[in-house]
């Protein structure tokens, strides 16, 4: 099958937003509001942020048919915070991601007797949209925060609110936060090379955090937290030959955190793990160490992402359709990966500059679980610029 | 049972070693922006997002606290 | 299983840690604190150019004492209400001390620098005086009447705090 035109194949396949279905992707609120501050922003801000997101391409040994490159995403994200009066601060941000390549339809075997991918066909294009709004209302010993998001692609909505508050001990060493949030969601695949089964679908989500984070020192900081989310609905992707999963998903994560300032050398230690759990069968593992420098040019950071995460009960590398729940999804296999990354950032006036790129590479062997190696995990480049101006 | 009760006792007093009173007017380290949890907010949104579309796990932070403290 | 003694010396250390950090909370730097009515804890401190002032230097004005630092954002916008203040009421009486508690002295500078304070600027890195005014929270100001009593107390500083704080400041000058 070579490439076609989008003529030929009409609309294509799964947007990254479409196949994380797997995950609770869009229950998190777009805007992640600066819970950390007790009083409103003292400015107004309002910044762009260009990143372009380039996956690697499969080998054609792991290619059974189709086209080997994978997406290629151009994401902008603009936003605005402004103080309102004396104790609001009121949000809005929008997101535009334009994407485009192919995804995998199913996992066969290769005429070499091995593991393979069939591919969609040809490149297609995808764009979403998601505006979302929030506001915050800072009291005497802490805040409580609001927002709204919609989210609008060809072949996906979701509506998500979501509702979160922080509260401080009297010496304002300690800080208890909770956070909940609902997502409602519409999935209608677009009929394209790959033939779907359902016209529109719904799922859902309702998550709720709760946290501690305590001051130790004048130079250190930790927290703990702990989520749950609840998913139900149509969660199998519709755009996977071999996929059937089961309409309800229990999650849990508790994630580990730390800051250190070391004031001789102007640094600044971020540590951050997380271990998840879900009723599907995933155990992950995430760690990040971030190293951050203080310079006369700006901030410089350098970090390390050590991710891995055991299968999923039904999944298998080729999938097992006699089963009652069977997927062949890669993001629901057992692999690792590890990202290397660096920012930089630097203040000038009222404007603020930053760069980011980062690589990320998996590998069944990284995964701390066993497991077969599921043939079309990713391998991608990130690159970020951004920019924010300031004023009263 | 007695090496996991000792190890959680190791912590809980490591913990509490650690903890020394910091008064509101000695939080300067605190405040710096990279040591609050979330230093750029959209930054976290797009790793969000993309993690969560390429791996199973999401959720488990979101903390608020540290910073400079003032009202 | 665990043996009987080693299930003692648990709780021993147990009791023993919860005692510990209990007694940690409750102990208690002593300090003087400002209250309100009450007269306001007298302070030595030098000025940018090293020369010492003390509160009682100020007796017979009324004296705005305010704790401020370069990381604190609020701060931000407290310095320019407090300049107009200085220029409007200096010379009816009103002295503005702002006492400095930055922990590196090139921060407060930076700060200084990018902006107007023609009034009064202590340093105190080592935190003295806040902790002997009983500052809770950054930042805070002490309005001090002519007999040195602390009239008002006002922490936090947010954008209509301005026009709160002139009101009191005429109040006090009116007497």
């Amino acid at each position: 099958m070579g490439r076609q035109s989008a003529a030929e194949t009409g609309r294509g396949p799964a947007s990254p937003t479409l196949t994380a279905l797997s995950s609770s992707a869009l229950l998190l609120p777009a805007y992640a509001p600066d819970a950390a501050a007790d009083a409103p922003p003292e400015f107004t801000e309002i910044g762009i942020r260009y990143s372009n997101y380039q996956e690697d391409a499969l080998g054609a040994e792991s290619v059974i048919i189709g086209a080997r490159e994978r997406y290629d995403i151009d994401v902008t994200q603009a936003y605005v915070i402004a103080p309102v009066g004396d104790s609001w601060s009121l949000g809005l941000d929008v997101q535009h991601d334009a994407m485009s390549g192919a995804s995998p339809w199913f996992v066969g075997l290769t005429a070499e007797g091995q593991p393979g991918v069939a591919m969609s066909g040809a490149s297609i294009s995808d764009n979403r949209l998601e505006v979302s709004a929030n506001t915050r209302y800072y009291f005497d010993r802490g805040s409580l925060g609001g927002g709204v998001l919609h989210s609008r692609e060809d072949d996906y909505d979701a509506r998500a609110v979501n509702v979160d508050g922080a509260f401080n001990s009297e010496d304002g060493l300690r800080t208890y936060s909770a956070s909940v949030s609902a997502s409602n969601d519409k999935v209608f695949p677009v009929q394209g090379v790959i033939p779907v089964r359902i016209d529109e679908e719904r799922r859902q989500s309702r998550s709720v955090y709760v946290g501690v984070s305590q001051i130790l020192t004048q130079t250190s900081l930790v927290r703990v937290g702990l989520s749950y989310t609840l998913q139900d609905g149509y969660l199998t992707d519709p755009y996977k030959f071999f996929d059937q999963r089961p309409d309800e998903r229990n999650e849990w994560a508790l994630g580990l955190g730390q800051r250190l300032y070391l004031p001789d050398w102007r640094g600044t230690l971020r540590a951050d793990y997380r271990f998840y759990s879900d009723d599907w069968g995933v155990d992950a593992h995430t760690l990040r160490l971030e190293y951050s420098q203080s310079t006369l040019w700006g901030d410089i950071t350098p970090y390390v992402r050590y991710y891995s995460q055991r299968q999923a009960d039904f999944f298998s590398v080729i999938a097992d359709s006699r089963q009652e729940f069977f997927a062949d999804d890669y993001r629901l296999s057992s692999f690792g990966a590890v990202t290397l990354g660096m920012r930089w950032e630097m203040d000038v006036r009222n404007w603020r500059v930053s760069l980011f790129g980062e690589r990320y590479q998996s590998d069944g062997d990284l995964g701390l679980g066993g497991g077969e190696e599921a043939p079309a995990i990713v391998d991608f480049w990130r690159f970020t610029l951004g920019m924010t101006y300031r004023f009263d | 049972m007695s090496r996991s009760v000792a190890l959680f006792m190791l912590l809980a007093a490591a913990l509490l070693a650690g903890c020394e009173t910091v008064q509101p007017w000695e939080r300067a380290y605190l405040s710096e922006r990279e040591m609050q949890w979330v230093s750029d907010g959209r930054e976290a949104v797009l790793i969000n997002h993309t993690y969560s579309s390429k791996e199973a796990a999401s959720g488990g932070f979101g903390a608020a606290g540290g910073g400079c403290g003032c009202r | 299983m665990v043996g009987a003694k080693t299930l003692n010396t648990v709780r021993v250390s147990f009791v023993s840690f919860i005692l510990a950090g209990l007694l940690a909370l409750t102990a208690s730097p002593a300090w003087t604190e400002a209250r309100v009515s009450a007269p306001a804890p007298s302070f030595a401190l030098p000025g940018p150019d090293g020369s010492t002032r003390s509160l009682a230097d100020y007796s017979g004005d009324i004296v705005y004492v305010d704790f401020w630092a370069s990381w604190c954002g609020p701060c931000l916008k407290s310095f320019p209400v407090m300049e107009a203040l200085h220029q409007r009421y200096a010379d009816q009486g009103l002295s503005i001390v702002a006492i400095n508690v930055d922990q590196r002295r090139e921060d407060a500078d930076a700060f200084l620098s990018a902006r107007e304070a023609s009034f009064a600027v202590l340093f105190d890195d080592a935190g003295v005086t806040p902790q002997q005014f009983g500052v809770k929270g950054m930042p805070t100001s002490f309005l001090i009447d002519r007999e040195g009593l602390v009239r008002h107390i006002h922490q936090g500083f947010r954008k209509s705090d301005g026009e709160a704080i002139e009101r009191l400041i005429q109040e006090a000058l009116a007497e």
